[in-house]
Order: C-alpha cells, then structure tokens, then sequence
C-alpha cells in the first residue's frame, strides 16, 4: 500500500511572511510574558491562591486535546482504511506534534519553578496521574515520529497502519490522561469521572475544527485547492463530533443533578448571574454548539467552504470557552468545609472566587499556539508534509483501485 | 576552643549538653526522661504521629493570637494583595444555617494519614514525614499547583511574590507551594510544641493542643479519649491528624 | 571546509566549556569568621570540590527525614562564611562580596539556595541591630 499522493515542499511567499511574521510576533508575546512572570512572581497573573489554574492551563489543555485530536485525521486513514484522508497523514502527524509542542510549554512556562523542568522529568510520583502523563506526553512524540518516519519512507509505507493503529490507542491514553487530571479532585464538586470521555470527544471536535482551518488556509494561501469531496467530509466529522460533545456535556450535567449534594455547584454553573452560566449557555451552547450546526445544516453555507470554515471557528471558539469553564468555574466555586454552616474568613472561604484573566496569561498562551504555529511552517518548508493537490480528481482516485494498478 | 563556646546561644548550648548527655547516660534511661526528645542525628519516627486538638469552644472572636505566632515563626509577610498572600492558618467564622450560633474555628493542614495532595503531586515533593507531618520538599516542587487543587481544606498557599530576608529555619520562596508544617523545625529540636499553641496558651484561652497521638500517655491522646471530636470532611476518609472539639 | 569549520566550533566550545573547572573556587581565599569558629568542617580542597554534594544530602536528610545535625547544614555555613563588611552590615547574596556568590557569579554556575533560604546569618543581625540602637 504505497502512498502514491505527490507532496511538495512549501517556498516562501507573501502569505508564509505574513503568517511568520504574525508567528513570531505571537512568540516574542509569550517570551516577554515568561520572563516577566519568572522574575517578578505570579502576582502579574489573575491566578491566586483560590484559582489556582487559570487561563494558560485552559490554553495548555486545548492545545494538548487538540493536538491528540488533530492525529485523528491521520488514524482515519491508517487504522480504518478511509483512503481519502491519505494525503493528509503526513500533516496530521506533524500539526499533532506542533500542538502537543505549545500545549506543553505554556504548561512548563507557568509553573512556579519552571527552571526544575528536570526535575519534573526524573523525579516521579507514580501514584500521579500528572506524572504518567509525562510519559503519555513525551511517548506520544516518540510514536508520531515513528509514524510520520513510516509514512515518510515509501519501502516502510506498508507498516503506516500498523503504527497508526499503535498511535491511535496512544492518543486515546493521552486524552484519558489529561481528562484524568480532573477526575481525581475528591473535594471538588466540578469534577468526576466523566471529564475523560468528554475530553476525548472534545479532542476529535478541536482537532477536526482546526484541521479544516488549516487546509482552507492551505487553499488561500499556499495554493493546494481543495476539493468538494473533503469538504463535506470534514461537514461530516464536525457534525458528528459536536453532537457527541454534546450528548456527553448534558449526560455530565445529568449524572451531576443526580446527586442531591451537587445541586448547589449545578445551579451555581448553570442557572445563577455570574460569568460561567453566561459563558455556558451564550458562548458554548449558542455560538459554540448551535450556531456552528446551524451553518453546518444550512442549504448554502453547507457546501461553501468559507461556511465550514465559520463553523469551523466558531466551534473552536465554543470548545475553548467549555475548557474554561470546566478548569475555572470549578475551582471559582467554593470548597464546603462545615455542611450546615456559613463559612466566612480573611482566606475567601464560602466566597466564590474571583478570576480575571491578566494580559500576562493571555500573552504566555498566545505564545504556545505561536510556537506551535512556527514550528508547522518551518516543518512544511523544510520537509513535504503538504499534499500538492486536493482537489477532487486526486483525492477520490485514490479510492479507485483501477486506476492505482495503470499508475 | 574556648572562644568558641563562649559564642553559643542557648539552644546551641542546649544541644550540646543534650549529645554529652546520650553520650554518659544509658539511651534507654534517656529516652524514658525526655518524652520525645529525639537526638539531631536521629530521623523522624514513625512511632510518633504528631497531631492537634483545636477546641473552638475556647477560641474566642477577636483573638488571632495562633495566626500572628505563625506568621511570625515562619516570617510570613503580607503583600496588601489578599487574594495571592499567603496563609498557614486562618480563622475560620462558622455560622449555623438553622441556629445562627457562631463558632471560631482555626484552619490549616490537616495533616492527613492519605493527603489527596501527596497522592497528586507529580514529583513527589508533598510528602508524609514519617511522624506524620505533611510536607512540601521545595527542593523538587516544580509549582505545579496540583496539590492545591486536590486539597479539600484549602490549606496549600503558592507564593505568588519575590521573598527576601527569610528566617534560617523556615526557607521560603517564589514559585513554590507551602502550608502548616506543624513547626517542624521545633519539634526536630526538641521542643514539641507549635508557635500557634504555644501563641494560645500564652494568651490563656488553651484552645490549641498539640501532641502525640499514638502517645496513650500524651495529653491530647487522653482529651480525645475523654471528649467528642471530629475530623473535617470526615466523609473523604482521610484521617487527618487534627481535630475539633465543639463543631 | 565545512568539517573544519565545525571542528572549529566544537574546539571552542568545549574550551568555553572546559575554562569554567580553572577558575572555579581556585582564587578564592579561605574566607572564615574567625570569631565563631577556628577552620571549616572538611579541609578545603574538599569542601571546594564537595560542597555541594554535602549540602544536597543534608537538605535530603532534613526535610525528609527530620535530621537536623548542624555539621553540614547551610545554616552552619553561613555563620561562619558570611562575614560582616566594614560598615557592620552583611554582603547581598546578589553581589561577589558574598562567599558563595563569589564563586559562583565567577563560574557562572546559579545557586538556588538562597532562593529561599536565608543568605545572611539570622542571630547576629538581630544583636547588631541592638547594638547599634
């Protein structure tokens, strides 16, 4: 089963400067931010002794997730065959690294003693979910670059789906991980169990979403058209992951109301005047999940590509603001030490928490989607990565084997 | 030599004689004299499991006499930004929902026997001592926040600031999580007891006992014994090493 | 061409590398206050190649084993090697007046330590300050 898609090497032009230089911009954002925060302290930040996580781990997460979601393009086409997504294996793969690349160093960047990073790297706990995801994550490397070699290599090609079957249970680990990060709170009503499923969901959602962003990008701006056929199936996958993201948030929500002791938190999030219940009804479940089926299910914008590509980021748009809310909301609301009683003290106890994001954190995340984003455009002209064409005739006459056999 | 000993302080000269001491008289005597009174050379032992007994009955309303002697033990200071300053204890204000009665309760690390934030910690730097006290090892805390997350009495503090001037017995610094350490350092050199019951006594409200309780002889082991108490959030199980008496 | 260009660069860098072992702790003079104690705990040569070694096992065997002897403890080593300047006052950890800092802004080798520990010996400060009062 050889690869037989022709791939190019991207060259500069006016559209990789403009990129680079938005790129880069981004990165000396992040940098200028690191060195404030590492000299200075987190004071700079909205974070506190109350929300402890704030907006870089909502960055890390969705990067993370996304970048585990965004393979799977690559595992449709591996581990199940769909011959279709082929040609796009090879920028699966590397947008995956990218990701997972910025996703872990806003993660590095803000803890308190980032300069121990090897400290986090040979010392382990491993009763901790955080540690084992240390191995999932930098695994999760090792594998892509297993599978991208094999992908790389034609004489190796036959074993791409052997390799992506092993990436793919990889990725699902990984995503199960990071959900797992939320699992084990005992004390925190906000979380349970539910969060992997739901962060696996949300990953397939992420990656497909920023996957298509990227090809209508590639259209525009590097010259690789995109055909019809794709189109609809990236209308396809977005439909059916954000019905699953959806299903599994209200059975999440369900399964908390079940409990009598978690009707406070519930009302808290759902139904009271504060940010989160705005945040969950308005950005998540109007222009988060609705709006984009909308698009997606409407006559005209359907088939139009800049109307997938709305859906696209709105959707995006929509599964950032639900990490917020699931990181933020959760520790904003407050722990109930003394059932019965009112809790009052110069520690914010009974309070909800306040959080405001400061421009420090906002600069540090832009930072790791910048780096995630240069290390794409320096991958795509150095190596070929790209498809050269993706319009219909040389995406769909890969599923035609006749005419693989007159080649 | 003797201008050297000219210059010991008092606890210095306290230790010293207490070496000349396991050095003369038998260590079995010795040890029965001096309750816990563990040598310097000699690790935490998992035959003692220090602990408290908070009696909010006698912990009154305008006293914060417990939170000054901490801070001040540890050269706590504070930034004028209360949402990120850092507290080891505080004073918690209950009051009932149905009765409207109001009760004082000092917080902090509940020393746990399963701290959820030792079972969270990446590295490894929240650990259980082997007497029982929780602590953070700064030397492997990355700052990863995980442990305040997990911990289900708010106990942890990050410090959000740039620390100058730290005490030789309390190290402290940016970057990284800290909370009660029962004053460590006190007990490993004998005094077993804590600035805040110390801080309490002094101001005769006796709301503060600190002990040994796997000690059956020990003052607290025989309150507990003699009065109801309770554990906060007795419901997660995790068998914490202070207690209340009067919520 | 290229191999010799690169030959070049690996030269210099093990050299830039390498220079940091000359000058660490070599100019250094011992630095004792004489007024607590007569020498250090281990003889120089040592202490100069060990001291770290020493001071990361002490901080093992404190924190997590409660071990608190005085011989190898940082304390231990700041009331001796930290001495007042001419004014009365102690050095900043931040300048090369500082023992340790000495060393170690020459060798360009970070010391964590005094990112929380007390850099200054603690007591004495105090009576200074009574002193002086």
């Amino acid at each position: 089963m050889r690869d037989k898609t022709d791939y190019i090497i991207i060259e500069f032009s006016k559209a990789v400067f403009f990129f680079g230089v938005v790129v880069l911009s981004f990165i000396a954002l992040g940098f200028y931010s690191f060195l404030t925060l590492e000299h200075e302290g987190h004071w700079l930040t909205g974070m506190n002794n109350q929300v402890v996580w704030g907006l870089p781990h909502v960055f890390a997460i969705f990067l993370i997730i996304a970048a585990s979601g965004i393979l799977n393009i690559a595992s449709i086409s591996s581990v199940f065959n769909i011959k279709i997504y082929k040609p796009l294996g090879r920028l699966s793969a590397l947008l995956a690294i990218c990701l997972l690349t910025g996703g872990l160093m806003v993660l590095v960047l803000d803890l308190g003693r980032p300069d121990r990073l090897i400290v986090a790297m040979t010392t382990f706990n491993f009763k901790s979910i955080f540690a084992w995801n240390i191995f999932l994550y930098s695994g999760f490397m090792a594998v892509i670059a297993l599978y991208l070699w094999m992908m790389f290599e034609a004489r190796y090609n036959k074993f791409v789906g052997k390799v992506g079957t092993f990436a793919f249970i990889w990725r699902i680990t990984l995503t199960t991980g990071t959900g797992s990060i939320f699992a084990f709170l005992v004390a925190k009503e906000a979380y349970g169990a539910l969060a992997a499923p739901l962060f696996i969901a949300l990953s397939l959602l992420m990656g497909t979403a920023i996957f298509y962003s990227i090809l209508y990008w590639m259209d525009k701006g590097l010259d690789v058209p995109l055909g019809s056929e794709i189109i609809a199936r990236f209308r396809r996958l977005l439909i059916y992951f954000i019905f699953t993201v959806f299903y599994i948030t209200i059975l999440s929500h369900l399964t908390s109301l079940y409990v009598t002791k978690n009707h406070d938190f519930e009302f808290f999030l759902l139904f009271s005047d504060n940010i989160y219940t705005l945040l969950f009804w308005v950005c998540q479940i109007g222009i988060g999940t609705i709006l984009p089926l909308f698009i997606l299910y409407n006559k005209k914008l359907s088939i139009s590509p800049l109307g997938i590509l709305l859906a696209s980021l709105l959707v995006i748009f929509g599964g950032f603001t639900m990490l917020y809310i699931i990181i933020i909301s959760g520790q904003a609301y407050p722990l109930d030490l003394f059932p019965g009683y009112t809790e009052n003290s110069s520690f914010y106890d009974g309070a909800i928490a306040s959080y405001t994001p400061s421009i420090y954190e906002i600069m540090l995340g832009l930072g790791g989607v910048g780096i995630s984003a240069a290390i794409y455009i320096f991958a795509i002209m150095i190596l070929d990565f790209t498809p050269k064409n993706l319009d219909d005739e040389h995406t769909l006459y890969s599923n035609n084997k006749e005419k693989i056999k007159t080649e | 030599m003797k201008k050297y000993e000219i210059k010991l302080d008092r606890r210095d000269f306290l230790k010293s004689s207490t070496m000349l001491g396991v050095s003369t008289i038998a260590p079995g005597v010795f040890f029965q004299q001096l309750a816990h009174g563990r040598d310097l050379d000699e690790p935490a032992s998992s035959k003692i499991r220090w602990g408290m007994l908070i009696n909010t009955n006698q912990c009154t309303d305008e006293c914060d006499a417990c939170v000054t002697a901490c801070n001040e033990e540890h050269g706590i200071e504070d930034f004028g930004r209360p949402t990120t300053d850092t507290q080891w204890i505080r004073k918690l204000t209950l009051t009932s929902e149905t009765t409207e009665e109001s009760i004082n309760v000092p917080m902090m690390c509940q020393h746990c026997e399963n701290p959820p934030c030792v079972d969270v910690c990446p590295t490894g730097a929240s650990f259980i001592r082997a007497d029982g006290i929780v602590l953070v090892n700064k030397h492997t805390c990355i700052g990863c926040r995980y442990c305040m997350m997990s911990c289900p009495y708010k106990a942890r503090s990050f410090v959000h600031e740039n620390l100058e001037n730290q005490l030789p017995h309390a190290p402290r610094g940016k970057g990284c999580v800290e909370s009660c350490n029962l004053c460590v350092h006190k007990i490993d050199n004998g005094e077993n007891n804590t600035a805040c019951a110390e801080a309490c006594q002094k101001d005769g409200h006796q709301a503060i006992l600190f002990g040994d309780l796997n000690d059956v002889e020990s003052d607290i082991s025989k309150q507990l014994k003699k009065y109801e108490s309770k554990e906060v959030r007795s419901d997660l199980g995790l068998n914490t090493a202070v207690r209340y008496r009067g919520i | 061409m290229y191999k010799k260009l690169s030959l070049k660069i690996l030269l210099t860098f093990f050299l830039i590398l390498f220079s940091g072992a000359s000058i660490t702790h070599e100019n250094i003079p011992h630095n004792i206050d004489r007024s607590v104690a007569d020498k250090c705990v281990e003889p120089t040569d040592i202490m100069r190649s060990q001291h770290h070694i020493f001071i990361k096992q002490q901080s093992h065997d404190t924190v997590v084993k409660g071990i608190r002897t005085q011989k190898y403890s940082l304390n231990n080593c700041i009331n001796c090697h930290i001495k007042p300047s001419a004014n009365g006052t102690y050095p900043s950890v931040k300048s090369e007046e500082h023992f340790c800092s000495g060393c170690h802004i020459a060798a360009a080798a970070q010391v964590e330590c005094f990112d929380c520990h007390a850099s200054k010996p603690f007591k004495k400060v105090v009576e200074k300050v009574k002193d002086s009062e």
